[in-house]
C-alpha cells in the first residue's frame, strides 16, 4: 500500500467536505434566525460546523482525513460566500486539528459513537478557544459564558458525535463505504 | 513479436463476495495485436481490463495476487460507463488535462487540442464548450480523443459504442480503426458486427471468468460456435441462428378498438423551449412499439414526458384516462430509465427487485418465489445480496428491467433495455417482453437495434429532430425504409 | 458561488486569486486588531463600494445575498449587548443587563461581522474556482493532487442537483408515496440525503479512477493550460485597500460617530 492519502481518498474526502460546505453555508442564516431567541439556544446547532471532519473520518478511516475534510469544508463555505468570510478558514483549521488529534489518540483504530462524540467535544473546545480572541466572549457575564460553553459542547456531541455516527451507519448500508475503506485481511487471505 | 502486457496465475476477489472472480488466470498480449475479448455479461471483462492497466489494485483496491504481472508502459483506457470518464467540465480543459499530465508546454496545447479533436471528427467553433451539452455520440468521441492524447501504445476499449446510434457507432469505429492501425488494441464489445473485420485474435471467457478459447478470429468463430451458443455470446450470424431455432410466430395483430396509449398534439418542454412534438400516435393492447431515431432526437424525452416527469402540453391518455389524473400511476405504467443507475432506490439486488411488490403489500411468501424466479431468468441469482451499484453494467441493466416489470403493469415503457447485454440475456429480455405482449400488455421501447425492430415490434415510431416522423406498423415501416436505411441488415 | 450564474467580468475578477486571498487574510488579521468602532464603520463603506459596484453581478442577486448579512449583525452583536460585562448600566431587566461597554462592544462585533461577510462574498463572487486552484498550484505550490480534487469536486456539485431531480423521478416512477407530517418529512429527508451522499462519493471515486487512467500523478512537474500571473490590476487592488484603510483611520479621528475609541475597556 502506498503511504499517505491516495487520490481516491482525497477526492472522496473533498466531495464529502464540499457537500457539508454547502450545509455549513446554509447553516449560517439558520443560526442567525435561531440566535434571535436568545440565551445561546443557537449554540445547540453549532455542532453542525464540526461534522465534516467526523463523517469523512468515519467513512474513510485514514489519518489526515478529518483535518483535510474540515479545512476543505471551511474552504467550501468560504467560496460559496459564507457569512464569516476568511474567519471560517481559521475555525476550520482549529476544529479539524482538534478532531484529528482525538482520532490519533486512539491510533485511528476506533470508529464508534464515543470517539465521534469526543471529536465533537474537542472541536467545540477549539472553536471556543478561537472565539476567545475573535468574539470577545471572555467579556460575557460568567453565567452566560457557561451556558455558551455547555450548549456548544452539547451541540457538538449531538450533531457531530451521535448524528454523524448514525449517518455513516446509514451510508454503510448502501455499500459505498466498502469502496473507500481498505480491504480486510480476511479478503486477502481468501485468495489462498 | 514482443509481449506488451501479461498476467500469470492471477487470483482476484471482490471484498464481501464469497467466491473468487478470477482463479489462476493467465493472459498475455503481443505488440500490435488487435484482440477482442468476448464473454457473457458479468464474466469479468471490465475487471480484467482494469487489472491489465494496473488500475486495480493501484487506484481501486481489490484483493488480488499474481505470480507475475506486466502492465504496458503507455496505455489508454476507454471506460464502459460513458459519463464517468471526464475529469474536467469543458472540452478543451478535458484534453488539456491529459496534456498537462504529459508535461506538454502550454504554447503547444491549443495545437494538440485541435489535432486530437480533428482526429476523432469533432469540430467545434470554440472548444471551450461544456461537455454536458454534447450528445451521447459526441461525448464518446471526445472520450476517445482524450485517450488518444495520451499517445498510448496500447488501447483498452470497453464497449465504446453501447449507446450509440448506427451512424455514431460507425463513426466511432472508423476513428478507432484509423488511429489504432499501428497500436495494440484490446476491445470488449457485445455489438461485434462492426469490429469483426478489425480484430485478429479473439479471447473467450465463460461465466466463471475462465478462458475457454483463445485464437485467431476465424478459428474461434468457426470451431467454437457451439460454445458461443451455449454461453450465449454474440457472434456474427447469431440472430439468424436464433430465428431459425425459434421462428417468431406471426404475431396476432391487436384487436382492441380502444388504444391503451393515445397521444395527440403532444408537446414536451425542456425549460421554455419545445423539445419534442407528437401530432398523433396510438398504441393498442398487444402492441410492441419501438421508438427509433438518432442520438439526441428526443426518444428519452418522449418516455420521460409520458411518465409525467417533464412539462408537457396536449393530450396523453393511458387506458382511456388523462395520464395526469391516474391514481397510483405506477400500478398501471412501468418505466425503465436509459441509465439503470437512475432507478435504484434500495441497497441490494434482491430488495430492488422486490421493491414494487413490497409497496403493494405482498407477503414474504408471495414475494420470494416471484423475485427468485425473475432474478434467475435474468442471470442475477448469484448476486442477490450485493448493492445494485456493484453489478457489472450489463447486470445493472437487467436488474433495472426486472425490477420495473415485476408487477406486470399493462403499459411498459423501456429506454434501451438491451444495451450492453450478451446474446443470451438479450433474448431472455426480449422473450419475456414478448410473453407480456401476448398477454395484452402494451410495450413501448426505445432501441437502436434494427433486428429488434424487425423481428419483435408490431409498430414503429420514428423520431427525427424532435418530431414524430412516422407512426406505422413495422411491416409498412420496413417496406418504406428498406432502400433508405439499408445500412444495417445483420441477418441477410 | 460563480459556478453557473452569469455575471459581468470586472477588474476584481482579474486579480490574481492567491494574492486576493492573501490580502483578504491580512485584512482579517488586521481587522481583529481594530478596536475602534468608528474606524470599522468607515472601513465598512470602503468594502461596500466594492460589493455594490465592482462585482459585476446583477443588483437583485446582490440584494438577496445581502439579507443574511443583517442577521449576521444581529447574531454577532446581541448576546454581547444583552449579556456582556460592563459598569455603566443603561438597562436591567432580569438576566438582561445592557451596559454602555457591552453595547458598544456588541455594536463593534456586529460591524466587524458585516465587514468579514462583505469581503468574503466579494471574494467569492469574483473568483472562478478553477482559476483559484490553478493559482494555488502555481503561486502557493499547492500539490496538484489536492487542487485537482477540489476542482473535480466543485464540478460535481451542480451535478448533484440534477441527481436530486433524478432521485425524485425514480421514487415517483417506482410509486413511492411518502407520508404526511413530520414523519413524512423525515422519511423524505432520509430517502434523499443518504442516496445523494453515497451517489456523490461513488461519482467522486470514479472520477479519481478516471484521472489516474489519464496518467495524473503527483510526482514531477506539470505544465498548465491556464497560466495565472500577476498584473497591474493587482496593484490597483492593493492601492485601493491601502487608501480605504488610511481614509478610515483619518475619518475616524476627524469625524467620529461615537466617543469610544477602544471597546475592550
Ligand atoms: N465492487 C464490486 N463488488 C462486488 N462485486 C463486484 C464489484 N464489481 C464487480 N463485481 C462483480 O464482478 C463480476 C464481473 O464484473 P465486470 O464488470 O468485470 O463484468 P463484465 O464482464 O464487464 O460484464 P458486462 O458485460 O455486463 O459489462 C460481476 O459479477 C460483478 O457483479
Ligand atoms: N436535462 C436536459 N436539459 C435540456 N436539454 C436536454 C436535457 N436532456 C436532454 N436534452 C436535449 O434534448 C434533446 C433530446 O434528448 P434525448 O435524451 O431525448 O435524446 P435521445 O433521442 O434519447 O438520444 P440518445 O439516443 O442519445 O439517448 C437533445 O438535444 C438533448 O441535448
Ligand atoms: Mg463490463
Ligand atoms: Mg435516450
Amino acid at each position: 500500500m502506498e503511504k499517505g492519502l491516495k487520490l481516491t481518498d482525497i477526492l472522496v474526502t473533498i466531495i464529502i467536505a464540499l457537500i457539508f460546505g454547502i450545509i455549513y453555508k446554509l447553516w449560517g442564516p439558520l443560526y442567525g434566525v435561531i440566535s434571535t431567541l436568545g440565551l445561546h439556544v443557537e449554540q445547540l446547532i453549532y455542532g453542525m460546523w464540526f461534522i465534516a471532519a467526523v463523517v469523512a473520518y468515519l467513512i474513510i478511516r485514514k489519518p489526515g482525513v478529518a483535518l483535510l475534510a474540515e479545512v476543505a469544508a471551511a474552504q467550501g463555505e468560504f467560496i460559496f460566500g459564507g457569512e464569516w468570510g476568511v474567519a471560517t478558514l481559521i475555525f476550520g483549521l482549529g476544529q479539524g486539528l482538534a478532531a484529528e488529534l482525538i482520532f490519533a489518540a486512539f491510533r485511528y483504530q476506533r470508529f464508534d459513537m464515543i470517539v465521534a462524540s469526543l471529536a465533537g467535544v474537542a472541536s467545540a473546545l477549539a472553536s471556543l478557544g478561537i472565539d476567545f480572541y475573535y468574539g470577545y466572549i471572555g467579556d460575557l457575564a460568567l453565567w452566560n459564558l457557561l451556558i455558551l460553553f455547555g450548549t456548544r459542547i452539547a451541540g457538538g456531541i449531538l450533531i457531530s458525535g451521535i448524528f454523524a455516527h448514525l449517518l455513516v451507519k446509514a451510508l454503510e448500508k448502501t455499500g459505498v463505504t466498502n469502496l473507500v475503506r481498505p480491504a480486510s485481511q480476511e479478503d486477502y487471505k481468501a485468495l489462498g | 513479436m514482443s509481449t506488451v502486457a501479461n498476467v500469470k496465475n492471477m487470483r482476484l476477489k471482490f471484498p464481501g463476495v464469497d467466491s473468487l472472480l478470477f482463479k489462476d488466470f493467465s493472459l498475455s498480449l503481443k505488440k500490435g495485436e488487435k484482440v477482442l475479448i468476448l464473454g457473457p455479461s458479468g464474466s469479468g471483462k471490465s475487471t480484467l481490463l482494469q487489472v491489465l492497466t494496473g488500475l486495480i489494485p493501484h487506484a481501486v483496491e481489490v484483493p488480488m495476487k499474481t505470480d507475475e504481472i506486466n502492465i504496458p508502459d503507455s496505455w489508454g483506457y476507454l471506460f464502459q460507463d460513458p459519463d464517468s470518464q471526464f475529469c474536467m467540465p469543458f472540452v478543451d480543459e478535458e484534453i488539456a488535462f491529459v496534456l498537462e499530465n504529459l508535461q506538454i508546454p502550454k504554447e503547444e496545447m491549443n495545437r494538440y487540442i485541435h489535432h486530437y479533436l480533428h482526429q476523432v471528427g469533432l469540430a467545434f467553433k470554440n472548444p471551450h464548450t461544456k461537455i454536458q451539452t454534447l450528445s451521447g455520440g459526441m461525448k464518446q468521441r471526445l472520450a476517445i480523443a482524450s485517450v488518444l492524447a495520451l499517445e498510448p501504445e496500447v488501447l483498452f476499449l470497453d464497449e465504446p459504442t453501447a449507446m450509440l446510434d448506427s451512424e455514431g457507432t460507425k463513426q466511432v469505429w472508423d476513428t478507432i480503426k484509423q488511429v489504432g492501425e499501428d497500436k495494440t488494441v484490446v476491445i470488449v464489445e457485445h455489438k461485434i458486427e462492426e469490429v469483426v473485420d478489425f480484430v485478429d485474435r479473439v479471447v473467450l471467457l465463460d461465466e466463471q471468468g475462465v478462458i475457454i478459447a483463445d485464437g485467431s478470429k476465424d478459428d474461434v468463430f468457426a470451431s467454437y460456435k457451439q460454445v458461443l451458443l451455449e454461453h450465449g455470446i454474440w457472434y456474427p450470424g447469431v440472430w439468424r441462428d436464433y430465428l431459425n431455432s425459434k421462428p417468431p410466430s406471426p404475431s396476432p395483430s391487436p384487436v382492441s378498438i380502444n388504444p391503451s396509449v393515445h397521444l395527440s398534439d403532444f408537446s414536451v418542454y425542456r425549460g421554455k423551449s419545445v423539445k419534442l412534438h407528437i401530432p398523433q400516435a396510438n398504441a393498442y393492447p398487444g402492441d410492441w412499439v419501438t421508438i427509433i431515431g438518432e442520438n439526441g432526437a428526443g426518444k428519452s424525452t418522449l418516455l420521460l414526458a409520458m411518465m409525467n416527469l417533464l412539462k408537457t402540453k396536449g393530450t396523453c391518455h393511458f387506458l382511456g384516462q388523462d395520464y395526469k389524473r391516474i391514481k397510483n400511476f405506477a400500478d398501471h405504467v412501468a418505466f425503465v430509465f436509459q441509465n439503470p443507475e437512475f432507478q435504484f432506490v434500495t441497497n441490494s439486488v434482491y430488495e430492488e427487485a422486490a421493491y414494487s411488490l413490497r409497496l403493494d403489500h405482498w407477503t414474504e411468501e408471495q414475494i420470494s418465489p416471484r423475485v427468485n424466479q425473475l432474478l434467475k431468468t435474468y442471470h442475477l441469482e448469484n448476486h442477490t445480496h450485493i448493492h445494485p451499484y456493484q453489478l457489472s453494467i450489463g447486470q445493472k441493466r437487467r436488474l433495472s428491467v426486472a425490477a420495473s416489470i415485476i408487477k406486470e403493469q399493462s403499459i411498459i415503457l423501456l429506454d434501451e433495455p438491451t444495451f450492453g447485454q450478451d446474446a443470451k440475456n438479450t433474448f431472455a429480455i426480449l422473450e419475456q417482453l414478448e410473453q407480456l405482449r401476448r398477454q395484452g400488455k402494451t410495450i413501448i421501447m426505445v432501441t437502436h437495434d434494427r433486428n429488434i425492430v424487425e423481428y419483435f415490434s408490431t409498430k414503429v415510431w420514428s423520431i427525427h429532430d424532435g418530431k414524430l416522423a412516422n407512426d406505422s406498423s413495422t411491416g409498412e415501416y420496413l417496406e418504406s425504409n428498406n432502400h433508405v436505411t439499408g445500412e444495417i441488415s445483420y441477418v441477410h | 458561488m460563480s459556478i453557473d450564474f452569469s455575471y459581468q467580468e470586472t477588474w476584481l475578477h482579474k486579480i490574481n486569486p492567491s494574492l486576493k486571498l492573501g490580502f483578504v487574510f491580512l485584512l482579517f488579521i488586521h481587522l481583529i486588531m481594530i478596536h475602534n468602532t468608528n474606524i470599522l464603520i468607515y472601513y465598512m463603506f470602503g468594502t461596500l463600494i466594492l460589493y455594490l459596484f465592482f462585482t459585476g453581478h446583477p443588483w437583485k442577486r446582490l440584494m438577496i445575498i445581502f439579507l443574511p448579512f443583517l442577521l449576521i449583525f444581529l447574531t454577532s452583536s446581541t448576546s454581547m449587548i444583552f449579556f456582556g460585562k460592563g459598569d455603566v448600566t443603561w438597562f436591567k431587566w432580569g438576566l438582561i443587563h445592557i451596559t454602555e461597554e457591552s453595547f458598544f462592544r456588541g455594536l463593534h462585533l456586529g460591524f466587524r461581522g458585516i465587514i468579514f461577510a462583505i469581503i468574503g462574498v466579494v471574494f467569492a463572487l469574483t473568483t472562478r474556482p478553477v482559476y483559484l486552484f490553478y493559482s494555488f498550484m502555481q503561486q502557493l505550490k499547492l500539490k496538484p493532487k489536492y487542487a485537482y480534487s477540489f476542482m473535480a469536486a466543485i464540478r460535481l456539485i451542480p451535478l448533484m442537483i440534477e441527481e436530486m431531480q433524478t432521485l425524485h423521478y425514480a421514487l415517483k416512477v417506482r410509486g413511492v408515496q411518502s407520508g404526511k407530517g413530520i414523519r413524512g418529512f423525515y422519511n423524505k429527508l432520509k430517502s434523499y440525503s443518504i442516496p445523494l451522499l453515497s451517489q456523490s462519493i461513488r461519482k467522486a471515486f470514479r472520477i479519481a479512477v478516471a484521472m489516474e487512467a489519464k496518467r495524473f500523478s503527483n510526482s514531477g512537474n506539470r505544465t498548465y493550460y491556464y497560466q495565472i500571473n500577476f498584473s497591474k490590476v493587482d496593484l490597483v487592488f492593493v492601492f485601493y485597500l491601502i487608501a480605504v484603510l488610511t481614509l478610515s483611520y483619518y475619518m475616524a479621528v476627524q469625524y467620529p460617530y461615537f466617543p469610544i475609541t477602544d471597546v475592550r475597556l
